[in-house]
Formats: structure tokens, sequence, C-alpha cells
């Protein structure tokens, strides 16, 4: 997992004192006229376009295997050639496109709610609770994630569910630690302070006042989460440990396609163009929320 | 400060203890038994019983991490399932290569990141600037082991300038003093022995080095931005410093504080590419030889090796905590976590 | 402001570091490729250790033949036997008691005599209730022995519990069966593995974990003397890196390739040595379950299966189809026994009848030596050609380690498998759907009939009457389908033109010594 602490985002816990609606507009306003963002968002638009309707736009089913055109280089009929076991490549790219984006969104999915909520635990109350909680996110940060993920697979087993799981379980300190740092500067507020006085139960807090304010920054973070999960997917598959066959799997893909670097490089080449266009899709628009939550660095 | 330091060491001791108790229960309890590896094609039932008994498997997992624990204060963390070697004559043999590995990315990361941060903030919105920064998008967004094979084919396999992988030509490797070539062989004199290892060192830190100077090059050019907007600066043009003194003198001075910053935390994130760099490279690190463990069960190593590379990743924060205080004087640490 | 200078220093030192690199780069020149007193082997993976005693891999056994020998040897093209350090043997009449004659004037590197002592000493280490947990092949090698005695300085008896044909094979292997310092082994606390003192031609010299393993010529060894001083095993797990080692002249020989590289290969000017390898690559049927537990399923399956249209594009020619269980080179092949032929259309009417729809299927990810295209792609391949005859299969593919446990735990339709022939025996591998743990036989094939010709082949001499036992069983196999055969891997090497006196040979073992390089 290339990189969690990246990027700023982490450091700037962006006071928001605006109310959320309005906040959310204005965001979106801002997004639409960085091209960055806008080009992030055709892109995904057009993956989960595959995604959904790729079955088809696939010109052969992905995983039937014609020995006697195995390794064709890319021409007409194969538009992206054929692997070892004759299977067309661009089907299995769509077919993989599907997987990547499953993974990736239920993996963040998995991290941002527990995350979230063992953020919001400590950092609402505080104390013994925030110490023990921090504490073992502390302890799992110290454990290099690939390092942790890959022993999530190898005990569990291969499988897309299995993936998402351990993917999902090796983030979900970041998030805690984000919603929690929210939380410690928005607490204080004074709307906050009232809805307390005011006798509300802490929960409705909670999720009335203080979620809908951090929502932005977990959305942001979310966004470059799931391009983070897209790569550790891929580095998963590439080390054999990705998902249970014949599915296509763009890491697995490249993983399996190593021994033919010279012989086929059309089959290693494709599916890390996919995943490269994948993620960066993704950072593009995390980019461009972050940036429009963030007036100072709209201003650059 | 002293205490700051002293008080950080501490919290250490419970970090480790968690991380002790996770390693354990994802291995011991959930991984495969490693009999069947150990014993190979022979193996029959009984010997693997055997084997897991004078191993201690069969024992009750509480007694197992007791028994693994005790191992750990006196210094013994037993030896490779697999080779039957001391665990930390496995891991030293190899640590040595993925700390070379990681600093050596780091330097590169950070020359170039800086360099390419720093002009595309002096050149906002030209050329180079667009250039620069949509090289550090794909830089984020590129997988490290495809980046590697594609650098291997490249430089190796079609201009047969650089080697394919290792760390050292076997016949050039510096007598080991360290276990760092570069260090060794400047010790030893060897500068034929330097320059290979240096060679050796090229493409993999390229491949691992690549995601933090995309991230280095984005941070600098933000930071250094920022910086040029400063009134201080205003006033140094007002007062008729010359462009390239200010840039110098004054905008990436106060940039590289949190630059820094990045830099450090990008350092910790290296140990955990290195798994995969190091797989593609072959180069004899901690991190492809800690994947070949955890597939093989060899539960001392994988032990040993996490709660080294823990310790490690700690002390990387607390280095970076304290050099950011050092170059910020504004900061100072209170009793909150920092 | 000193801090600041401080980092521009850090920032200037870097320039200046870099600066070096792309220098070095442009004419960096590998000095190992000019000189020629030293040969560079690059393989694939690690050696677990060199003690011959606590291995069982390849790559540790490569290393070890070079510097260790045992009593027997192996021809250099097959597994027939030739004397090494016993210079003859006599077997007694009613098989039980072995009589060896060791070569005299042989030391061990460490400069201690090789003598009927050190053979005693190193049988009985490996000897049931000496032998240690983790040494694998001490019960398979010595496991019929009862007794060793040192006769005099130079003759040892050893006695047998019952009649063991494939004990003399076993004294060949380059795991278990070649002869350690007993002196080395009682300085390392009975673990060479980092220690390695034998009678070899070569010396060891250093082992950096992950990277090389270094050997010197043994000058003093009692027989030719090695062509080449220096040997190095060097250790680059990519295959494809492994190959542009090659290309660049990093290395001087490669193993470990698959059929897809050779082009690339040749194209650069090297050669591809490929002989026939000892081993088997398999599909298991499960006879215990209710699919499979009837014979004509078995065969309809394997008539659904073509197999040399397989073997021929996954293996691209490097393995060939495998009509026998045993390789065309180990005595007792049998050159008439033929599988089940192709026939998609008998296939699709009797699983019809059946009503068969669709089976479970367990692989493994990894390439295995007799199947370098990974059991995954051949298990895909596999599914291709079932969902023609109108079965779906349903694969799960786990890691070497996890997949064993899988299968011992039996939960499986089909699932696949080889061997790696480990002694040139016909025994070690007809025996394997006779054995009593379902780790071996995988197939969990229970008759009798087979079992009994095993037990007889086992007992009878080498010669006529054994071979055709073993032709007996493999022709029950053709019939009865508990495994459909899929290919022999030819051992797939390759080496520059520079390298002379090159083999590789069928256990998998490279014999450095004999070869020597050019300018």
């Amino acid at each position: 997992m290339e990189n969690n602490t990246d990027n700023i985002s982490a450091i700037q816990t962006t006071e928001v004192l605006e109310k959320p609606e309005s906040q959310l507009r204005e965001m979106w306003a801002s997004l639409i006229s960085n091209k960055g963002a806008v080009a992030g968002l055709i892109i995904i638009a057009i993956l989960t376009f595959v995604a959904i309707f790729g079955k088809w736009l696939m010109p052969y089913d992905p995983n039937y295997s014609d020995m006697a055109i195995s390794f064709q280089p890319p021409s007409t009929a194969h538009w992206f050639g054929t692997d070892q076991l004759g299977r067309d490549i661009f089907s299995r790219i769509i077919d993989g496109t599907h997987i990547s984006l499953t993974v990736g969104l239920s993996a963040v999915a998995i991290s941002l709610t527990i995350g979230t909520i063992l953020g919001a635990v400590a950092g609402y109350r505080g104390g013994k609770t925030d110490a023990v909680i921090m504490r073992f996110m502390d302890m799992m940060l110290a454990i290099p994630s690939i390092l942790l993920a890959i022993a999530f697979m190898a005990a569990l087993g291969k499988g897309i569910d299995k993936a998402v799981i351990a993917i999902g379980l090796v983030s979900i300190p970041e998030y805690a630690r984000i919603v929690r740092g929210c939380i410690l500067s928005v607490k204080e507020n004074d709307y906050v302070q009232a809805a307390k006085v005011v006798g509300n139960k802490d929960v409705r807090i909670v999720f009335k006042h203080i979620v809908p304010n951090i929502l932005s920054s977990i959305v942001v973070r979310a966004t470059l989460g799931i391009s983070t999960a897209v790569l550790d997917t891929s580095a998963l598959g590439f080390l054999g440990l990705g998902v249970q066959p014949p599915f296509a799997e763009w890491g697995d893909m490249l993983g399996r396609a190593r021994g033919f670097i010279f012989s086929a490089p059309h089959t290693l080449v494709f599916p890390g163009i996919a995943i490269t266009i994948t993620v960066l899709a993704f950072n593009l628009l995390g980019d461009g929320l972050r940036d429009a939550l963030d007036p100072k660095s709209r201003k650059i | 400060m002293l205490k700051y330091i002293i008080k950080r060491l501490l919290m250490l001791i419970p970090v480790l203890i968690g991380v002790s108790i996770i390693v354990f229960v994802i291995m011991r309890v959930f991984s495969p038994d490693p009999a069947p590896i150990v014993l190979g094609q022979h193996a029959t039932v009984e010997m693997a019983n055997a084997w897991r008994e004078v191993n201690g498997l069969n024992a009750p997992l509480h007694i197992q991490y007791f028994n693994f624990i005790k191992g750990v204060i006196t210094g013994d963390l037993g030896h490779s399932y697999y080779t039957k070697t001391p665990v930390l004559e496995e891991i030293f043999a190899r640590f040595p290569a993925t700390i070379e590995l990681a600093v050596s990315s780091i330097l590169f990361a950070s020359l170039f990141g800086i360099i390419i941060g720093a002009i595309s903030a002096v050149k906002k919105n030209s050329v180079f600037d667009s250039a620069g920064m949509v090289t550090a998008l794909i830089g984020v967004s590129m997988p490290i082991f495809w980046l590697g094979i594609i650098l291997i084919i490249i430089f190796s396999g079609t201009l047969h300038i650089l080697p394919s992988g290792g760390r050292a030509d076997p016949l050039l490797q510096p007598a080991t003093v360290t276990g760092f070539f570069l260090i060794d062989s400047l010790l030893t004199g060897n500068l034929q022995s330097f320059a290979d290892t240096l060679v050796h060192l090229i493409l993999p830190s390229c491949a691992l080095g690549m995601y933090s100077m995309a991230i280095i090059a984005r941070m600098t050019r933000s930071s250094m931005l920022e910086t040029l907007e400063q009134d201080y600066i205003r006033t140094a043009r007002a007062k008729g410093v010359t462009e390239g003194r200010v840039i110098r003198r004054h905008a990436l001075r106060n940039a590289l504080i949190p630059i820094v910053t990045v830099i450090g935390l990008q350092f910790g994130s290296l140990l955990g590419g290195a798994v995969l760099t190091e797989t593609v490279f072959s180069w004899p690190g901690i991190g492809a030889y800690t994947v070949n463990c955890i597939l093989k069960s060899d539960f001392p190593v994988v032990q040993g090796v996490v709660m080294l590379v823990a310790i490690t990743f700690v002390i990387i924060n607390l280095i970076v905590d304290v050099i950011y205080a050092f170059l910020d004087p504004r900061i100072k640490y209170s009793k909150k976590e920092a | 402001m000193n801090t600041v200078k401080r980092v521009f220093c850090v920032v200037l030192a870097t320039v200046l570091l870099c600066l070096t690199f792309t220098a070095c780069g442009s004419r960096q020149q590998s000095p190992t490729q000019a000189s020629t007193d030293t040969l560079i082997f690059a393989q694939g993976a690690e050696p677990r250790g060199l003690d011959p005693a606590l291995v069982d891999d390849g790559e540790s056994s490569k290393v070890i033949v070079n510097i260790y020998e045992g009593l027997l040897k192996y021809a250099k093209d097959s597994t027939k036997l030739e004397p090494c350090l016993a210079e003859s043997w006599d077997v007694s009449k009613d098989g039980l008691t072995y009589t060896f004659h060791l070569r005299k004037g042989v030391k061990f590197h460490d400069g201690t005599d090789f003598n009927a002592e050190a053979v005693k000493f190193n049988i009985e280490r490996q000897m049931k209730g000496k032998a240690t947990q983790d040494m694998s092949y001490a019960d398979f090698v010595y496991g019929y022995v009862t007794k060793v005695e040192a006769v005099d300085e130079y003759t040892v008896v050893i006695t047998l519990k019952d009649v063991c044909t494939p004990f003399l094979y076993n004294l060949a292997m380059s795991i278990a069966a070649p002869m350690v310092s007993p002196k080395a082994l009682q300085d390392n606390n009975n673990n060479v593995n980092e220690h390695p003192v034998g009678t070899g031609p070569y010396k060891f010299v250093r082992w950096d974990k992950d990277q090389a393993v270094v050997l010197v010529r043994n000058d003093d060894y009692w027989g030719e003397k090695a062509k080449t001083k220096n040997v190095i095993f060097k250790i680059i797990k990519d295959n494809s890196a492994r190959v542009v080692a090659l290309n660049n002249g990093e290395v001087d020989m490669i193993d470990g390739i698959d059929a897809t590289v050779v082009d690339q290969i040749t194209k650069a000017g090297n050669v591809v040595d490929q002989p026939d390898g000892m081993n088997i690559n398999y599909m298991a049927y499960n006879t215990t379950s209710p699919i499979f537990s009837k014979p004509e399923n078995r065969k309809a399956f394997s008539q659904a299966i073509n197999v040399p249209e397989l073997v021929k594009s996954l293996y691209q020619g490097y393995a060939s189809p495998a009509d026998s269980i045993l390789p065309s080179f180990v005595p007792g092949f049998a050159k008439d026994v033929k599988q089940v032929a192709y026939d998609p259309e008998a296939a699709k009417a009797a699983l019809a009848k059946a009503g068969i729809t669709s089976v479970h299927m367990i692989t493994y990810s990894n390439p295995r030596p007799y199947n370098t295209a990974t059991g995954q792609a051949l298990a895909e391949a596999v599914q291709g050609y079932l969902s023609k005859v109108g079965v779906t299969c349903n694969i799960e593919v786990f890691d070497w380690t996890t997949y064993k446990q899988k299968i011992k735990a039996g939960d499986y339709d089909i699932c696949f498998y080889g061997w790696t022939g480990d002694n040139g025996d016909p025994d070690n591998f007809m025996a394997l759907l006779s054995d009593k743990d379902p780790t071996m036989n995988v197939a969990r094939y229970d008759n009798p009939q087979y079992n009994e010709l095993i037990a007889k082949g086992k007992a009878t001499p080498e010669g006529p009457e054994r071979d055709d036992i073993y032709a007996q069983l493999e022709k029950i196999q053709a019939d009865q389908n508990p495994w459909l055969l899929v290919s022999h891997s030819k051992l797939l090497s390759a080496y520059s033109p520079k390298v002379q006196g090159y083999y590789y040979h069928v256990t998998g073992n490279v014999f450095l010594s004999g070869m020597s390089k050019n300018k």
C-alpha cells in the first residue's frame, strides 16, 4: 500500500463552521470549475458505466479460453490481444473494471464506517475510551499495511470478499484519526455546546450536528481512499493473493503476465494502464474536492 | 524536549505489546499449519504432529504467547522453521539492504521532488508547471510494481545499460562491516564496488521513490506558492532583492518546514512499498523475504520482522516530530499527543 | 539559519550523489563478464539450507551436489547407478545385507578423513530415534535400515529390516544421502545448513542471504579437479529478470524458466537446454467422491479433455503429453500403454446420461517443477474444455501450503498435483496410487490388486521381471483412470555459448566441476 499519510489533507483539519448544505453547494460549484476534477469525474462516470454494462460491451466471454490462440498480439479481432490461455484481454480488462471498482468502493465503505464510528466515539467521549481506541489504532499503524493485508489474505485465502475485508481493515486507523481530529475541533463550537445544554442525547448530537460538519473532510479522504484501495487490490493480485479464478482482476493479470514481459508484452501493458487510469481519476477528483473544500488552496 | 522523547519512547511499550498480540493472533490462529511445508513431499501426519509438538505448536495459545514474549525479553526470537537459522540472524542479513534502498529512494524523491516542485511554483502556470504536475499525478497513480517492470524492460531488457536486479555483483561485493554496501565499500576503499552498488540502486530507487517524489513535488509547489505570497517576500522584492535570491534565501527556506515533515512521513511508508519493489528487483531485503515467510507460515520470522518494523516505524515518527519541532520553534509539545 | 544551510548541504550532497549515479550508469561494465575463472549460475529461489539431511528442495540440492558426494551417484544422462565414494558393493542373497567398499584417501574439506566411521555417523544421524522431526527425507532414504557397522576403516555393512530394491537408488540422491563431515556436524550442533563441509569438487566460501552462495575449487579433490576456480549461485527471483541477466551477460547459466522466454534467450545468442525431466503432472479424480467413485465418470471426464492440444499451448512444446506415469528413461517404462483418447461427443453423451453438470475443483497458485504454467492456468484450461461438454467447474485456488491442507481435508472432486522423482526408481512414482497418506495419494485410490503389485515390485530384484510388474501397474491406471495424465515437463535451463561442457541432470541438478568458460 502505497502511502496513506499522503498529501496535506490529513494535516489540515479545516475549520468548518458554515452550514453543511451551503458548504456542499459551494464545493460543487468550485469543483466543476476545476479542469482536473471534471476530467476525473468523466473518467469515473465512464468506468462506472463500463463496470455496470460491461457484459454487453465485451466482444468475447472474458473467461472463455481457447488454447489454440494463446498469446496473440493485438489485432482487429482481439484489440488488446489474448493471454496465455487464449482469453481476450480487452474483455478481461472490461470485466476487471467491475472487480476493481467493487473492491475499491466496498473496502472504503468498510474502513469508512468502522473508522468513523471509532473516531467519533474516541473524539466525542474522550478520556479513557479515547486513549484505548487511539492506542489500538497506533498499533495497527505501526505495522506496514501491506504486510498486514498479506497476512490477512494468507490467513483467509483468496477471494474478492476477503480482499475487501483485508484492505478495508488495514485502513481503518486513517479514518478514525481524521474523524477524531475533526470532532475535537468541532466539539467545542457554540452550537454543539448549546445542543448539549438543551439536553440532546449524545448519539443525536454526534449525528445531527457533528457528522454533517465533518462530512466534507471525509468525502475527500474517502475519494483518495478509493484510489489507494484500487492500488492495494492490484498489489495483492500481483503477489498472487487476489481473486479466485477465472475472475479477471487487473493486478492478478499483471502478476501472471510478469513471466512473459518479453514474449508477450501486451499482456502486461494494458492491465497496468487500466489501473493507472482508474487511480488517476479518483486522485483527480479527490484533489479537486480538497481544493474546493479548502478556500486557501483554491486561490492557488 | 528530552522529557518528551522519553515519554514517547515509553509509549512504545504498549504499542509493541499490542502489535505482538495482533501478529500472534493472525499467524497462530488463522494461518495455515507450517508443518507440511517444513517437512516437504514425504511428510506423514505423524511426522507433522511430532514436529508441531517439538516446536510448541500443540500447546494452548496463551502458553505459546507467553513463551514468545519470554523469548522477546531475553532477546531470543527463536529459529526460522524453514531454515533453522536464528531469526535475528536472518533478519539482520537482510535489513541493511532494505534500509539502504529506502534511504536512497528518499534521497531520489526529495531531490527531484523539491526541484520539480520549486520550479513549478516559481514558473506557475507555465508549460513546465503543467508538465511537472501531470508527472506528479501519474507518479502517485502508477502501481510501483508495474513501474518497476517497465523500467526493467526499458533500461535493462532493451537498452542494456543497467542491471535488472540484485544488490551488487557478487564478486564486487564489499567486505561486510555495517551491512550497508555504500558505506562498507567506502570504508574499505573499494571504489569499484561503490560504483557497482550505486548502479544497482538506480532502478529500484526510482521505482520505489516515484510515489514519494510526486508527493514531495506537490507539497513543495503548494508550500512555496503560499510562502511567495507572504508579506515579507513582497517586502524583500520591494527592497530590490534579486528574484533568484528571494526564491533561494526566503521562499524555499520557509517552504522547507512542511516538506521535511512530508519526507519523514514518506520514509515510514517506503518500508511498506519495499515489499513490492524488492519482489520485482530481486532485492535481497526484508520485505520480499517477509512475504515469503508469511506464505510459508514461518511464524518466528514473521513475528520478529513485524516487531522490528514496528519499532523502526515508531522511531522514525518520533524523529520526524523532533525535527519538525526543531525547524519550527512555534511548535511546542504539550501533554497532548502529537 | 544554520539549519537551513545544513539542509542545503544535504541537498547539494544528493545532487552530487545523483550525478555519480548517472555518470557510472552509462559506462558500467560488469567485471565478472570478462573473467573466465568464475561460473555464475542464477536460480529462482534461495536454498533452504546446505545440510543434505535438513532440506527437501531443488534449489538447495543444486548447490549441495557440488559440495558433497554420496556413496553412489547417477550416470550423466539417466538414473543408472555408478560408484562414487563407495568403489563397489555386494548385496546378500536374501537382499537384506549390503556391504560397501569405500574409496581410500578421500578427505573432507575440513581435513578430516572420509572413512567407515563417517558413513556410520551420517546414516545413524538420520535413523529412527536419532533423526529430528524436520529431517524430511530421513525415513524415505534410511527407513529400512536397522544397523550400520564399520567393519574396518573402509568397509561398511548395512542391514535392512525388509527387502527394498529402491534402497541403492536412494543412496545416490542429492538429499539425505550425501556424506557430511562428522566433525563439522559436532561443531555446529548437528546442523550444517550454513557451514557445509563435504568431500566434493567445490568448497563453501560464503552465503549472502537472498543474494548468492559462493564456492571455490577444492584443490585436494580425490578425483578430477574442477575446471573453473570459482562458482557462484546467484539468486534472482523474478523469472524475467533472470532471463535479462543471462542476456546481459551478468550470469552464465539460468534455470527455472518457462517456454515463453525461449525465443528471447536464443535471439540473444544464448543456448536453451531441454532434457526430459523426471516428473509427472496430473489431474486427480477424488475416487471417494460420489461422482468419481464410478470409473465410467472418470473416463468420460478424461475423454472431454484434449490433452495434446492443452499441453501444446500451455507449455509451448516444452513439455510432452504423458501417456504413462513413468518418464521414458526410468526402468519399467511401458511403451505400449495408452491413455483414454479425446472424444468430446462420447464424453458429452456419457455426462448427460449421468446427469453431471458441475464439479468442485481445487488447485495451486504456484508454478511447480512439473507444471511451470501454475496449477491455476492448468485448471482454467481444463475448465474451458469441460464447459464445452456442459460441465461447469468451481475452481478454488490456494497457495501451496494451504493447498496441502485442503488436499488433506479431502473436500474436492478434482485436484491437480504432480510428482518429481526422488531416486529414479519406478516404485517412487507408481507407489503414489497405493499410499495410505491422502496428501500423497490425492486421488484417494484404493485398489487391492494394485497395492499387491506394488508390494511385489518393491521386493523383486532389478530385472525384466520387476519391469513387467510396473508395466502392469501402468495398465491398471490407464484402464481405471484415477488420474488424468497431463504431461512430463522438460527441464528448461539456458546458458551462454561461452560455457563449455554444460549439462543439466534429469534429477534437476547441475554438476559444475566439468564446466569451463571461454573468453
